[in-house]
């Protein structure tokens, strides 16, 4: 944060002789290229595990176990091809797709407008309504599933995409809801009023000033809610009996027989299933960042 | 009054969808599982009625509190681990320059990493004999350093925590970015007239700016730490002899491995009470604040 | 920008809702229509089998073949075959058995695992089929039903057997070090003392997964002390307790290996894997495993490596009780069938189990590097030569009940908790003692 306002450091309040100031300056300067020189290296070393997973992916067996941390003696990119044949990745890529898209766009319009009304607006059963969804947060989700199950069974959704994502959402959606509201009551009040001035209803209001100032707190619900459906396992193991409709995870299960697993095929599937969430990562970390560019902060 | 109506039927339709799918598919789930709570139920055949039985059983069992105690160890580590460096880094990382954005993206990408993956890679990092780990502590002379770190019952627990706060750091910080850009840039300025760099400008302005969306990461954080489970699974299984159970492997293993189906229902009934508690102290200790 | 974004995500709200409505409906007018359809007993029959063989190895390949060979032989059944990844296999045919919706046919395994659907209701007697086809039925061998059946009924046949105690040793080392390959439990123990002076690890294990030591060196090291009868008798607890002096001199004996220093360092956070690679690789001059090793060894070591490895039984026992000269194993699991299958969809799902289980497929497994409890002729050009060296041992030796086959999942899950337990310090009485204490408990004594 010093590095940005050179002009500060000598205009600021210390004002020992000229040698000082320079000497201060010479300080800041290493300061900030330690620190920065740090945070690289903490990056790189973070960064590690997923060259690692890529690394990985074009060792033969006998190489991952033997040295897993050496480049690959030979590099089997085959293993990518057979990879995706076992484990019919295409077709399970396509269901992941569809399945957490469509539970994204619900969770975020059911979720933001949720948000919107216990941040800014009082009701009498607001505080029950609040406790009811943190409540949710707080299930460990295996303990769901057997009465999930059930259910679904009875209202006949199982095996459709339905079966996962209206769980899928119904579960994020307090931690939805936690979030933008967090958001949101740091917005102020007149931006309300001067839409209502304009004429707006409710609606109008929500659709066309609190949705668009939302986006930030949307965009990291949707990245968290993204890694959520697109990894979740127990759900698509157990709602779904189809082929045809399996998600991703189930296909990168396919690799262990229970008794041993075939790390460079899986460490394959891994990588090619870790390439959207990183797409989508960045796509939506912009969306954060785009409020910052736009004149906020300057610290 | 024509308003008031209108204000009452915005907030009925506005929270219908997300109220009537949450109550659909996560409360009356919840509710059933506190229900099979009460029986002992092997999931085939019939179910025996219990009371209280299983409730009192489990509140019993020395494993459960080891258990407890291991998921205490992670939200302590959590809360005073992930936030504090979360929100550093947010403060740190908020510039939209080259570099910001690549070790922003580097923070985060543990959290893109199936936890099986982690698992792997942290079982590797502290192998006994060709972990990472071991092996800079040999080269370094460091000898009696040398552990078998997630076999070790006195220190795996702690040991597994690292791979924890390292993977969990990413939401909090992009949580905590949203909400910074937010403080409107007059209270920046005023700030730095008032001569505010650094650290006081983390107490003094950021801080309170954004206590509503610390609070909200707190409530993340203790909640996920009480349902950890993923990573652990992977890592040590819970072992080795439970030293390093939770509370959701203890309540999956009875579950789907001995299949009491009653028990393991009880045990989660009891996770949410043990969470809830935790969740509305915390929310109260911070409303003093 | 904003309405646009706007826009597009309501109308997709609104696709989403359409689409999960369809899928209900037609999901709905599916069930309703083939319900009609197989109630007027017309068309098609559909059959639905569950299974866990769904990776690549050469086993599973074998399965799915025999499965689509059935398939092709029968166009006009619609056959619904599910091949399950192990790691959830069981965790979904539980959640589907707590809703009764079990699949028609289903692979089980032997022991515990199949009681507790026979004890659920939810299985009918293969009888019908092992009548048809005699030969079939006279071919395996002796004893290789008793933990598929109850009551005298025979419920399923074993598609592998399991042979978890298999004492690989590496040839190389042992003749290195001029080590007498031991035949006795002091021989043993005089074998570990050589290696450990030499720094050679003297036994590779990994019990991260805890089940391991129970099911491969504890099934059979304490049979030996205490003979199968007797364990028999504690599982039901009838006339036998595990706090009997001879299972708690079984569990010493466990615990000298470990006070002896014989295995590796962190063995507790390794797993089977590993600790197979670590022996594939020459680091450990034993190994005491499962069958699985065999495949498992293949697939990641070099033809020169596993030239090194030879198999025989766990050494014998003084004054034990049990016959050393067998192998902890028996049956593996077999398919089984559900209760609610009837009339003409009884005789093709006993077909379909017949393609699957009989002397063809048998023949397949068998080449496909698994044991089986049945007999047939191996052409060692087909197989690996470590399998055949094991497949020969087994048709030798007899067969001790594994532990985690007979024993409750409660008292399985304290077994195998306490020798993790046991190897890092615990006291043997405690441990056995906490086994009584499960045991008896999950069978209401």
């Amino acid at each position: 944060m010093e590095t940005t306002t050179p002009t500060r450091a000598t205009t600021g309040e210390f004002k020992p002789g000229a040698g000082f100031g320079t000497l201060f300056k010479l300080l800041r300067r290493v300061r900030s290229w330690a620190g920065n020189a740090f945070l690289a290296a903490y990056a790189v070393a973070t960064l590690y595990p997923l060259i690692w997973l890529f690394i990985s992916s074009f060792k033969s067996n006998q190489d991952f176990f033997g040295k897993p941390f050496a480049l690959p003696s030979t590099w089997q990119f085959e293993n990518y091809a057979k990879a995706w044949k076992v484990a019919g990745i295409g077709t399970a890529l396509g269901n992941s797709v569809i399945v957490t898209f469509l539970s994204l766009a619900l969770t975020l319009l059911a979720g933001t407008l949720a948000a919107y009304i216990l941040s800014r607006l009082s009701f009498r059963l607001k505080g029950l309504v609040m406790a009811l969804f943190v409540l949710g947060m707080l299930i460990p989700i295996h303990s769901t599933l057997v009465p999930l199950f059930i259910m679904m069974k009875k209202i006949g959704i199982l095996d459709t995409y339905a079966a996962l994502i209206l769980p899928y959402t119904a579960f994020e959606l307090p931690v939805a809801i936690f979030v933008v509201a967090a958001y949101l009551t740091s917005v102020p009040k007149e931006v309300e009023e001067a839409a209502m001035i304009d004429g707006n209803g409710y609606w109008g209001i929500f659709f066309r000033v609190i949705f668009p100032l939302s986006v930030p707190a949307m965009a990291t619900v949707a990245i968290l809610a993204f890694l959520r459906f697109w990894n979740d396992f127990a759900f698509a193991l157990v709602f779904i009996n189809k082929q045809a409709l399996k998600t991703l995870p189930l296909s990168l299960a396919v690799f262990s027989d229970g008794f041993g697993t075939d790390y460079s095929l899986t460490m394959a599937a891994m990588s090619i299933a870790v390439i959207p969430t990183v797409v989508i990562y960045l796509v939506f970390q912009e969306q954060i960042m785009k409020g910052m560019v736009a004149g906020a902060v300057k610290g | 009054m024509a308003a008031a109506s209108r204000l009452r039927s915005f907030i009925l339709v506005g929270l219908l969808p997300a109220l009537l799918l949450y109550l659909i598919f996560v409360l009356v789930p919840i509710v059933w599982s506190a229900f099979y709570g009460f029986y002992e139920w092997k999931g085939i055949g019939a179910a025996k009625f219990l009371g209280l039985a299983n409730y009192t059983e489990a509140l019993r069992d020395p494993i459960f509190w080891k258990a407890l105690k291991n998921n205490l160890i992670i939200v302590a580590a959590s809360i005073f681990g992930q936030i504090p460096i979360a929100l550093v880094l947010s403060l740190v990382l908020w510039k939209s320059s080259w570099f910001h954005r690549f070790v922003r993206s580097a923070v985060f990408m543990p959290m893109v990493l199936a936890s099986v993956v982690i698992g792997i890679m942290w079982g590797y990092i502290y192998h006994p004999q060709i972990g990472i780990v071991n092996y800079v502590l040999d080269k370094a002379g460091l000898h009696s350093w040398i552990r078998d770190w997630l076999g070790d019952p006195k220190i795996n627990m702690y040991a597994v925590c690292a791979p924890i706060i390292w993977a969990n750091i990413g939401p909090y910080m992009i949580l905590f970015i949203a909400a910074i850009q937010n403080i409107s840039s007059e209270v920046e300025d005023a700030a730095k007239i008032d001569g505010a760099i650094g650290y006081k400008r983390l107490y003094l302005i950021v801080v309170p700016m954004i206590w509503d969306t610390i609070k909200v990461a707190i409530v993340l954080c203790i909640s996920g730490s009480l349902k950890a489970f993923d990573l652990i699974y992977v890592m040590t299984g819970g072992g080795p002899a439970q030293s390093t159970e939770l509370l959701a492997t203890y309540m999956y293993n009875n579950t789907f491995n001995i299949f009491r189906y009653g028990y393991g229902s009880a045990v989660s009934t009891l996770i949410i009470v043990i969470s809830m508690s935790l969740v509305l102290g915390s929310q109260l200790l911070m409303k003093r604040k | 920008m904003m309405k646009k974004l706007t826009v597009v995500l309501s109308s997709v709200l609104a696709l989403s809702t359409l689409l999960a409505a369809c899928g209900e409906k037609q999901g709905g007018d599916n069930t309703s229509a083939g319900a009609a359809k197989s109630g007027a007993g017309s068309s098609k029959i559909k059959l639905s089998i569950w299974h866990n063989f769904s990776g690549d190895d050469l086993r599973a390949k074998a399965v799915r073949a025999q499965i689509e060979k059935f398939k092709q032989a029968n166009p006009e059944i619609e056959l619904d075959a599910q091949a399950i990844p192990p790691d959830g296999y069981r965790q979904r045919l539980k959640t589907v058995a707590a809703a009764n919706e079990m699949p028609d046919v289903f692979f089980t395994q032997s022991g515990t695992s199949i009681k507790e659907y026979y004890e659920g209701g939810l299985l009918q007697p293969i009888t019908p089929l092992l009548d048809k086809y005699p030969d079939w039925k006279n071919n395996f061998f002796q004893g290789a039903f008793d933990p598929l059946s109850f009551d005298n009924k025979v419920y399923a046949t074993p598609l592998s057997a399991s042979a978890t105690s298999l004492f690989f040793y590496n040839k190389s080392l042992f003749d290195k070090y001029n080590v007498k390959v031991p035949k006795t439990w002091d021989e043993l123990m005089a074998a570990v003392k050589t290696f450990k002076d030499n720094n050679i690890t003297p036994i590779s294990l990994g019990n991260k997964a805890a089940w391991l030591a129970q099911s491969s060196i504890l099934s059979s090291l304490a049979n030996r002390v205490t003979g199968t009868e007797w364990f028999l008798k504690a599982a039901k607890q009838d006339g036998a307790k595990f706090t009997d002096p001879e299972f708690v001199q079984a569990l010493t004996y466990f615990k000298s290996l470990a006070d002896a220093g014989a295995f590796q360092q962190g063995f507790n956070s390794l797993d089977n894997t590993q600790m197979e690679q670590y022996f594939v690789q020459g680091k450990a001059a034993m190994m005491i495993d499962g069958a699985w090793a065999l495949t498992n060894m293949a697939a990641s070591g070099t033809k020169e490596q596993l030239d090194q490895v030879e198999v025989t039984v766990l050494p014998a026992i003084p004054g034990g009780k049990g016959d050393p000269n067998t192998i902890s194993g028996g049956a593996g699991g077999g398919l089984a069938l559900s209760k609610n299958v009837t009339g003409k969809k009884l005789d093709a799902a006993l077909e379909l189990i017949y393609t699957v289980s009989g002397p063809e497929g048998m023949q397949a497994i068998a080449e496909s590097n698994s044991l089986v409890n049945y007999n047939v002729k191996i052409d060692p050009a087909k197989v690996t030569p470590l399998f055949y060296k094991a497949y020969t041992l087994t048709q030798n030796v007899k067969f001790t009940p594994v532990y985690d086959a007979v024993l409750s999942s409660a008292g399985a899950e304290a077994i195998n908790n306490g020798l993790q337990e046991l190897l890092i310090g615990g006291k043997p009485e405690d441990i056995a003692k906490k086994l009584q204490d499960a045991q008896a408990k999950s069978i209401g004594k």
